[in-house]
This record gives structure tokens, sequence and C-alpha cells, in this order.
């Protein structure tokens, strides 16, 4: 029973993280392998604060957000100037820069070896203990912060997005500030991203680098792409096929080690066989055509 | 990071604080920049060809390297046959994995009208699968050839390196300057420049975009391979060794220029003798953070490095 | 500063050498519509590129109601009062219809993220206000039913009608058309050019890039003929078309 509210708990972080990168990828267009950087800098920032300030859970998931925030007005800049494919590159180096960051300042951080023993959350007086009440939490989270990008999505800042999406110069033309819609919403992303790295963080209890590589950008990006770019529900069917399926994998005797490369495989393949035969996923609309 | 780091750049002597001992080390280290940098260029060459001739990111390019050092493997120690037959195999089935990407992948997406964005995700998929299928079929662990007895080497002006070391180098020097003569003064090389410059006006005068992308794949492959190979015979092996030199393989083409191969052979040089001294002169591990810093300044500031081409067309 | 309602100062550009515009000047008042002619490459596309500020000039001036918009950034121009449309047509194709008109509205609570959440049932009003608008706009322009189909399914005709009408929408001053009647079909160059034609007692003025000579005649105010980046003649449609420069030009 426990392991199933463990999966779940996964479940809600994974499908915070893809809504958070839909917004971004999915709406706006902008592919990023940036997003476990995001999602690392919260994790870190939740566990630093805490072991060192004793800071209350409210306090540490505000400057989680805040300042991943901030990191992600630092990615969006350079798509205002870069295209496409070299934007991906600059991602990617955005990735590669903050795990550098992550693993080397070993005062801050812990380096490789991470950072453990991160104490149970309070909140209101109330402590978390058990998975049944991280259970709670991730999903209250989850609901939140899904809700909040309906709102978005929906609402004429998302077809705003959509427009950028698909004709940024049509969009400029028809009046719209195109440089802070596309940089706000690598905001927005980032800070949600931020959440779930700091609902992981107290949740494990114990951090590592090795979390947040660029082999987790690539696959949250592939749960965005899978799920179908555009559309958030699909993102929240995607997360959870593809966090349940490796479980699945458990239980027909594959060896620990092998069901994590098997995952990889499945997830790898999947992106390949969409692009070759339906680029926008099951339920999206954005096939990622120029 | 432990291809860089690991016993294969020679002894560091003990710190010796005289002048001749320091003046050593720091020639020391620039030639294991340039070992390094040969590496990553042979690596970022076969990723700039490819960009330059089909106009996208191959970012699963960093596998050819990883196979052919794997193959050399399997084919040497699994399969006991000699070094140099393995070697031999391993160019050839390495480079054939690179072809049997472009057929059974990027050649349908793009008759499908596929964007480079398409491509490019593709790309990453094919990455994601071909280095885990290693892990599944070798294991996550480190392997190693030892051909032998450790290669001894020779001692250049001061400086140790090995002899597949001295390959690495003389096939990166050796691959550029054939590389720039094919594409400037054969007519295959021609038809790839044009094919990259114009594609629609290319395919419109008859050049079979197609072939002529396979023929960048093939090279790129061969190159990237050759470099694996010689790094498998040198070090130890690991599934996702590909990544390093694929990643600053990236920065060499940007910053060296995607469309020019000298300028990549010279930044994949740069950039690896930038690793090595600094290594020695701030602590090892954020090389990477550095590296990637200037690539994004180079992105913002001249995204067609130092000596590529223009690649970001007007807007409208 | 100017005294006119738009003009256009000693405008030049070059495009890596080669000439694209040299001193072109122009001015136009409030309810007038210009026709802008010319063969391909004489400048005409990047004059509007120029003045809707996607490119900026080497030299010149632009003024729009006596303020100078020479560099400033597209949107902005865009919500001076300053709205174009494209040669290649532009128009998000992904979204509906009425999404496409209502995009192209300024003023749009529901686009800034604060209202997306604070104070919701206010921007709720606006949005149902624009909604409103959009669709009599489309109504007027007979695209009532196709409002909630994606654009990108309309016909060819039906797309340049919709580009037209998000300018409108936009309750545009000076509207730059590019091409708004090529390649489409008699019915539908009726239907635009009585659009374009009604402007004038709005006191909404045109500058119309056509190739669609008997069109130009017909409507348009003033004729300004373009080749090589230059002004080559300037005047009532028919003494334009009677310049012998032009003739010349065109002959060549």
């Amino acid at each position: 029973m426990e392991y199933l509210i463990h999966i779940c708990v996964l479940i809600c972080i994974y499908v915070i993280l893809a809504i958070s990168l839909d917004l971004i990828t999915g709406y706006t267009g902008m592919l990023s392998i940036a997003h476990a950087a995001f999602y690392g800098v919260g994790a870190y920032i939740a566990a630093i604060m805490s072991l060192n300030l004793h800071s209350p859970f409210i306090v540490n998931i505000g400057c989680a957000a805040t300042l991943s925030g901030l990191l992600g007005l630092l990615v969006g800049i350079p798509s205002l100037r870069i295209r496409d494919d070299y934007f991906v590159v600059a991602t990617f180096a955005f990735q590669v820069i903050i795990l550098s960051i992550l693993n080397n300042w070993m005062s801050l951080t812990g380096g490789s070896m991470g950072l453990s023993g991160i104490p149970q959350p309070q909140i209101l007086g109330f402590r978390i203990s058990s998975h049944l009440h991280f259970l709670v939490l991730a999903c209250l989270f989850c609901i939140l912060i899904l809700w909040i990008s309906l709102r978005i999505a929906h609402s004429p800042f998302g077809r705003v997005l959509k427009a950028i999406r698909e004709d940024e110069i049509f969009a400029q033309a028809a009046g719209k500030n195109v440089a802070a819609f596309k940089i706000l919403v690598f905001v927005i992303g980032a800070g949600m991203a931020s959440i779930a790295g700091v609902i992981y963080a107290y949740y494990i209890g114990f951090i590592d680098p090795t979390s947040f590589s660029v082999m987790e950008s690539i696959f949250i990006i592939s749960i965005v792409i899978i799920g179908g770019a555009g559309s958030l529900w699909g993102s929240v069917v995607a997360a959870t096929v593809l966090v349940v399926l490796p479980e699945l994998l458990r239980f027909i005797g594959l060896p620990g080690a092998m069901a994590a490369n098997i995952r990889q495989i499945i997830y790898g393949s999947l992106l390949v066989a969409f692009m070759l035969w339906r680029p926008r996923g099951f339920l999206g609309n954005y096939g990622f055509h120029r | 990071m432990d291809i860089l780091s690991g016993p294969l750049h020679g002894p560091i002597g003990p710190g010796r604080n005289d002048r001749v001992g320091r003046v050593r080390l720091v020639w020391q280290l620039v030639v294991n920049g340039i070992i390094t940098g040969s590496m990553c260029a042979l690596v970022g060459i076969g990723f700039g060809l490819i960009y330059s001739v089909g106009r996208f990111f191959h970012f699963a390019h960093g596998m050819v390297f990883t196979l052919g050092a794997y193959f050399v493997y399997l084919f040497s120690s699994l399969f006991s046959l000699s070094i140099q037959f393995s070697i031999i195999l391993a160019i050839i089935f390495a480079p054939f994995v690179g072809c049997l990407i472009e057929i059974v992948v990027y050649r349908p997406l793009r008759g499908k009208g596929a964007g480079s964005l398409v491509i490019l995700i593709a790309s990453l998929g094919i990455y994601v699968v071909l280095q885990n299928t290693i892990s599944i079929v070798f294991g996550d662990s480190t392997k190693s050839i030892r051909a032998g007895a450790v290669h001894e080497g020779i001692v250049f002006c001061g400086a140790h390196i090995t002899t597949p070391q001295m390959a690495m180098v003389l096939i990166c020097v050796l691959s550029v300057a054939m590389l720039t003569g094919i594409l400037h003064k054969t007519r295959i090389g021609h038809l790839m420049r044009a094919a990259g410059s114009d594609p629609g006006l290319a395919a419109a005068l008859g050049i079979d975009i197609n072939r002529v992308i396979l023929y960048a794949i093939v090279i790129a492959s061969l190159l990237g391979s050759a470099a694996g190979i010689l790094t498998a015979v040198d070090v130890d092996i690991t599934p996702s060794m590909g990544l390093q030199p694929l990643m600053l393989g990236v920065i060499a083409a940007i910053v060296g220029g995607i469309g020019s191969i000298p300028g990549i052979g010279l930044g994949g040089m740069l950039l690896g003798i930038a690793y090595h001294l600094g290594v020695w002169k701030i602590s090892s591990q954020w090389q990477d953070a550095i590296a990637f810093t200037i690539l994004l300044v180079f992105l913002l500031i001249r995204p067609r490095g130092f000596l590529g081409r223009r690649i970001n067309g007007a807007i409208l | 500063m100017g005294d006119k309602w738009f003009e256009v100062h000693g405008l030049c550009k070059n495009f890596a050498g080669i000439r694209a515009i040299l001193d072109f000047s122009c001015s136009l008042g409030q309810g007038e519509i210009l026709g802008l002619i010319g063969p391909n490459g004489a400048g005409k596309t990047t004059f509007f590129n120029i003045v809707s500020g996607f490119i900026a000039p080497d030299r010149g001036q632009v003024l729009f109601k006596g303020v100078e918009t020479t560099r400033i950034a597209p949107y902005r121009i865009a919500n001076l009062g300053i709205r174009r449309t494209f040669q290649d047509l532009r128009l998000i194709r992904q979204i509906t219809v009425l999404d496409n008109v209502m995009l192209s509205m300024p003023n749009q609570p529901g686009e800034r993220l604060t209202k997306v959440f604070f104070r919701w049932s206010n921007s709720r009003k606006k949005d149902g206000e624009n909604r409103s608008e959009a669709m009599a706009l489309l109504a007027k322009a007979g695209l009532a039913e196709e409002a909630n189909i994606a654009a990108g399914d309309l016909s060819y005709g039906q797309q340049k009608l919709l580009s037209l009408v998000c300018c409108l929408s936009a309750k545009a001053e000076l509207l730059l058309l590019d091409e708004p009647i090529a390649g489409i079909a008699p019915e539908m160059i009726r239907k635009i050019l009585k659009v374009i034609s009604s402007l004038r007692e709005r006191r909404m003025s045109v500058i119309l890039i056509e190739h669609n000579f008997e069109a130009v005649m017909q409507i348009c105010d003033r004729v300004i003929f373009m080749d090589l980046g230059t002004k080559v003649s300037e005047g009532t449609p028919e003494r334009v078309r009677d310049d012998p420069k032009v003739i010349q030009a065109y002959t060549n």
C-alpha cells in the first residue's frame, strides 16, 4: 500500500514538472532541456534552507520558487535572440552550468555527496511525516499548479502564447510584447518546477545532483512531447504512464538496474516513434513544425 | 569527466617549484590539451559537417564515439580477436550504426517534411535508446581493454604521449586537412556545400540531398568512431563516455564556427588546452561550467563563431 | 517636427551592399488611400517593414501624428495605431478565426497575468465585450459563420479577408496592406476592396501595395510608383499611369 502511495507522490511530482514545461515548450513553442535544473534548484534551496536556517516550509517554498523564477528569467533571455535549434543548445548549456554549480559548490550543496537528513516539513503546526501525508501535500500542490496552468492556458494570455508559438512576427504586428511574454512564461514554468523539487527534497529526505541531470531534463521533455505538446491533460496522462510503466516492469522480475535502463529505452523509443508518426503526441496540438 | 582526468595523459610530476618543472608541467598540460582537443574536435567536426550539410543537429552523434569504443571491446575481449582486427571491425560497424540512424529515422523524417526541431527531438531519443542499450548489453561498470602492456609511448620535447594519443592528434590534423580539401576541391564536396547552403535550390538542380547527407554522416561517423576507438585502446570505457566529447565537440563547433572545419578543429584544440590548464589552475570540476558559459556567450554575441558563416537568416 | 499626419523623410536602407531603398519620402493625411506600386524588388515591402518597425533604416525618419516612430519596437508601433498585413499572409492558423480577431485587439486585461487571477470578474467582462465586438466585425465581413473554425481551414481568400479584419479589430488608424487581393477570386476581391474603400469615412488611412492596377485605379486617392528603391512618380492614379517615366520603367 505504501508502495502505491509512493508511486502516486512521484506521479504528482512529474505531473507538476510536465505541465510547467508544457507551458514553455508546448504552448509557447520554446523547446527547453533545462527543466531539470529548475527542478534541482528548487530541491536544493528547500534542502539548504531547512537544514541550515530551519526556516518554515512556506518560506522555503517561497524562496525556492522566487530564485528558480529568476533563473527562469535568465534562461528565457537567450530565447529572444537565438532561434529554435540553437536555443535548445543554449538551454542545454544552462542545464550543465547549473548542475555543475550544484556539483561543485561543496560548502553549500555538499557537492556530489548531496544533502541528507532533510527534516520533515511542518505546516501550521502539523508535521508531515507519513507517506500518506506527503501524498496529500503533493496532490494539493499538483492540483493547484494544474489549476493555475489551465487558467493561464485558456486565457487571452494563453492565446498570445499560442500565437508566439506559431508566428512571432504576427504576434508582434498584433501589438504583443513577445519578449515579455516569453520571459514571463519561463519564470512561471521555472517557479512551478521548483515546487516539484521542494516536494521531492522533503519527501525523499536526501538529494544529490544525479537526480537533476540532463537525462532527467530529456525525460521531462519526453513526457511533454509524448503526452502532447500544448495539451496539459496530455502531460498529466503521459506523466502517469511513464512513471507507472517502469514500476510494472519490476513486477515481471527485471533486476533493478536494468529496469532503469529499460525505462529510458522505452521513452527514448517512444520519442522517436512519435516524431516519426505523430509529432504532436497523444493529445497535443503542436508538432514542432516550422 | 573520467576521460579527461584519468591516468591517460601522462604523469604530472610531483609539484616542483622550480621554473623548469613548472614549464614542463604547463607543456605537459598543453600536450594533454591538444590530445583531448583532438578527440573532441573529431566529434565536433562530424557534428558541424552534418549541420552544415543537413541543417539539423544530430545529437546522437555522440554515440558513434561510444560505439567505436564498445565494438573494439566486444571483438577483442569477448570474441578474443586481435586488437588490430577488432579495431578494423569497429571502424566498420560503428559508422554503420550512424548510417542506420540516418536511413531509418532521419531520412523518413525529412521525407515527411519534418522541421529541424523534430529531427533534434528524435536524435535525443536515439541517444537515450543507444546509451541504455549499451548499458544493458555490457553493463554500466567501467571496462577496459588491455592490449598487452600499458602503452609507454614516447617523450615528445619533455611531454609524455602514448601511441594512441599521438594517433588521435595525427588523425585529427589529417582529417581537418583532408576534409577541407574534399569540401573545396572535389565534386562531392561541392555538392555537400551546395546542399547545405540552399537545400531547395540544390534539390531543384538535381542534387540528391539524401545521398549527400548520407556521405556527410558516413564521414562524420568515421571520424567520431575513430576517436572512440583510440580512446578505448588507451583508457577505460563506460556507456556514457560519448557525452563529454559530444558536448565539447558541440562547443567547439559553435565557437569555432559551425560551417568551418578548420575552425572547429582549432576550437577543439583551444578548448582542450583551456580545459587542462583549467584543471591545474582551478578546482578540476568547474571546467564544464566555464566551457558552457563560453558557449552561451558565443551563442548570444556571435552565433557564427570565429570562422563560420552566417547562420541566422533575416526574419522577413 | 512634421505637420502632416503621417510622413516619411529620406529613408535609406541597404542590405549587405544591395540598395533596397534610397532617399524615399512621402506623406499621408487622414482618410487617404495611397497606392504603392512598382515591379518586384522595388522596395515596397521593405518600406512597410521599416514603417511597421521590423527593420531599422540606415537613414531617415518616420513620423506618425507628430511622433517619431523610426526605431521603435514593432509591437509598440502596432499599439500606436499602425497595423499591417503581410505579403505571405501571416495568421495564427492553429487557433480559431474569432481568436485571431480577438488576438489583434489591444486593451485586453486577460493578457496580463495578474488579471488572469485577480480582478477576475472585470477581465471576464472586458473579454466578453471584446468577443461581441469581434463577432460584429466578423459578421460585417461575412465571416460570422466561420468564427469558430481554425483559421487554417479557411480558403485563401477568406484568410486574406480575415487578416484585414484583424487590422480593423485593432482600431488601427493607419493600415499597411501588402497585396491584399493578390491570388484570390474576383468575388472576394470585390468584397475586400469595398471594405478598404469604406475606411475613408472612418478617417482611417491605408497604404496599399498592389500589382492589380485596375484595383489601384479604382480605390486609391493617390499613387506612388517605386522602382529600384526610389520614388519614380507620384500623383493621382491616372497621372501616374500616363507618366512616361513609369511606362519606361515597366518596359525595361
